[in-house]
């Protein structure tokens, strides 16, 4: 469905992708995971026809995405990271317009899509919310019931409550067999809808694996308070790996075995459990080791 | 050409056309208005205009003040109607392209099936469509204020200020279309304004100076301006075909090449 062979563009600054190569079938959802900065966008500028590759191609649907954008685009719906929508029209008017370009007749399925998102769609863009907007970018990208879904960032914004919706909404469309592909830079951004996640740095792909496998390779790091303060040494003493200490909190990081905590944890009371939220780098520092090496 | 985004470019810009068009026409019956009494003290007037150098009364179009004809193509159509036409055709070939691709709507445009051809297309129609507004307003004005206020015996022929609104329109085909060149080679909307704004003053400053100076007068041969020239036609003694088809050519050319450049070239989306 979507194929991409040594794709490469280099900007004046040094950045950019070097050499990217995968594929997506079809009714797969596939995420793109990496730090702000690590190419996510460019890939997907890339894949809508924006900017002609230095080397390499990319294609959907047998399309080449540079020489046949328009119909590389025909069966795609997009959303992009950043929403800027025209000046001086209302959600409903700006709907319209990319339902006309579209070629879209049936109004139906848009109506519908407004009503899940729960939105006024005739108020003007300057008196929307981000939350707003992405809600129009959203309905957007759906109505026209595409093929291939190109989703850059597509949760940012939304509060966890629409978070949910859209979740829906995309494994709604997988099941339809529809094929996805996301970028993130939050591995729990992604992880309930994707099949395959692609690791990017620097703008080279350093992994494409399972989501199943990703998960079991990430780190998490739960920060445990004990009621007891002597605990705090007993539980040093034990295997696992132990980030810090601060009074009667332990920070402890796990990677894939979770039975050894829950082992270790049923010795001692236990009176709190909190997840530490962490960047992508953090989650998957095997492949992001070099940020630890420069400090 | 989309339908659609043709729609919704003429919406989201019909205020424009209509405080540019109605403006402009208002300017027409005002200074249309003006006439009758220029008419009545047209000796002292002559008087006046004897003492200003030959040069500077060609530059101004003052040599034929004294028929309507004159008066309203070297006053309004000499003058205050390139200004407006100008502010207008750099003002909109901006917003048409590059403020779009500055702010980054563009990636929505260009998220479906419409090619870039045809979204380039479109925005040049919406350009021209505006020019053609603006100046279609400022003929009406014209006809209807002199109908109204200006004896048969002195009154311009309609076929005269026909031309004389058709050569405007043309000239300022030739205007959008650099300014809509120059807007689709540029990323940051506030450099499109500003080389389309300069470029427009340069043109018509060189027009300017090479009438008013007889050794600077090769100037106007770098300037589409010079082939506008509004008092002549109304006093029937310019040549009109060639210089409308040099105008209709350099304006097509023009239109042509954006819309290749927006093919061809990478956008910051």
């Amino acid at each position: 469905m979507i194929e991409i062979h040594g794709l490469t563009q280099q900007f004046s600054n040094g950045r950019g992708i070097f050499d990217v190569t995968f594929e997506v079938e079809k009714g797969e959802v596939f995420g793109f995971l990496g730090p702000n900065g690590a190419g996510k966008s460019t890939m997907i500028r890339h894949l809508m026809g924006y900017m002609k590759p230095q080397k390499g191609t990319a294609i959907i649907h047998g399309f080449n995405t540079w020489e046949q954008q328009e119909k590389a685009r025909e069966k795609v719906g997009y959303l992009p990271g950043e929403i800027s929508f025209l000046d001086g029209m209302n959600g409903l008017e700006f709907i319209n317009l990319m339902a006309g370009m579209q070629g879209l007749k049936d109004k139906k399925w848009q109506n519908e899509l407004i009503e899940q998102l729960q939105f006024d769609p005739k108020t003007p863009f300057r008196k929307m919310s981000k939350g707003m907007k992405q809600k129009v970018g959203i309905v957007v990208t759906f109505m026209h019931n595409p093929e291939i879904y190109i989703l850059d960032e597509p949760t940012s914004g939304l509060d966890p409550l629409m978070q949910k919706v859209f979740i829906d909404l995309v494994l709604e469309e997988k099941a339809k067999g529809k094929t996805f592909i996301m970028s993130s830079h939050s591995f729990a951004e992604i992880e309930r809808t994707c099949d395959r996640a692609a690791i990017i740095k620097d703008g080279r792909i350093v992994t494409v694996k399972n989501i199943n496998d990703l998960q079991y390779m990430q780190r998490k790091i739960y920060d445990i308070t004990l009621e007891n303060k002597n605990d705090v040494e007993r539980i040093q003493a034990s295997n696992l790996i132990i980030e810090n200490t601060n009074d009667n909190v332990v920070r402890i990081v796990v990677q894939g075995d979770y039975n050894e905590l829950i082992e270790e944890l049923s010795k001692f009371n236990v009176i709190n459990i909190s997840i530490v939220s962490q960047s992508i780098e953090d989650v998957f520092m095997n492949y992001y080791d070099t940020k630890g090496a420069e400090k | 050409m989309n339908i659609s985004l043709f729609n919704q470019m003429i919406k989201l810009n019909m205020k424009n056309f209509l405080s540019f068009g109605f403006g402009s026409a208002l300017y027409v019956v005002l200074m249309t208005s003006l006439y009758p009494m220029f008419a009545e003290n047209a000796e002292a007037i002559n008087e006046l205009i004897k003492i200003i150098p030959e040069t500077l009364k060609n530059a101004l179009g003052f040599d034929s003040l004294t028929s309507y004809g004159g008066f309203i193509s070297a006053e309004y159509f000499g003058m205050f109607f390139p200004i407006i036409l100008s502010v207008f055709s750099v003002m909109t070939a901006t917003q048409l392209l590059a403020h779009l691709v500055d702010k980054g709507s563009m990636a929505y445009l260009l998220s479906t099936k419409v090619s870039r051809i045809q979204i380039a297309v479109t925005q040049a129609i919406v350009l021209i469509s505006g020019l053609l507004f603006i100046v279609l307003l400022t003929f009406l004005g014209g006809i209807v204020a002199g109908e109204i206020l200006i004896d048969e015996q002195i009154s311009l022929e309609f076929n005269t200020f026909f031309q004389i609104n058709l050569g405007g329109f043309l000239l300022f085909f030739v205007v959008g279309g650099y300014s809509f060149l120059v807007s689709s080679l540029c990323n940051d909307e506030k450099k499109s304004l500003g080389i389309a704004g300069a470029l427009t003053s340069i043109f018509y400053g060189l027009d300017m100076a090479g009438k008013i100076s007889s050794e600077l007068e090769w100037l106007r041969n770098i300037t589409p301006f010079s082939l506008y020239n509004p008092s002549e036609i109304a006093s029937g003694d310019a040549e009109i075909f060639i210089p409308s088809l040099i105008l209709l050519g350099i304006g097509l050319f023009n239109y042509s090449a954006a819309v290749v450049v927006f093919k061809l070239r990478n956008l910051p989306l």
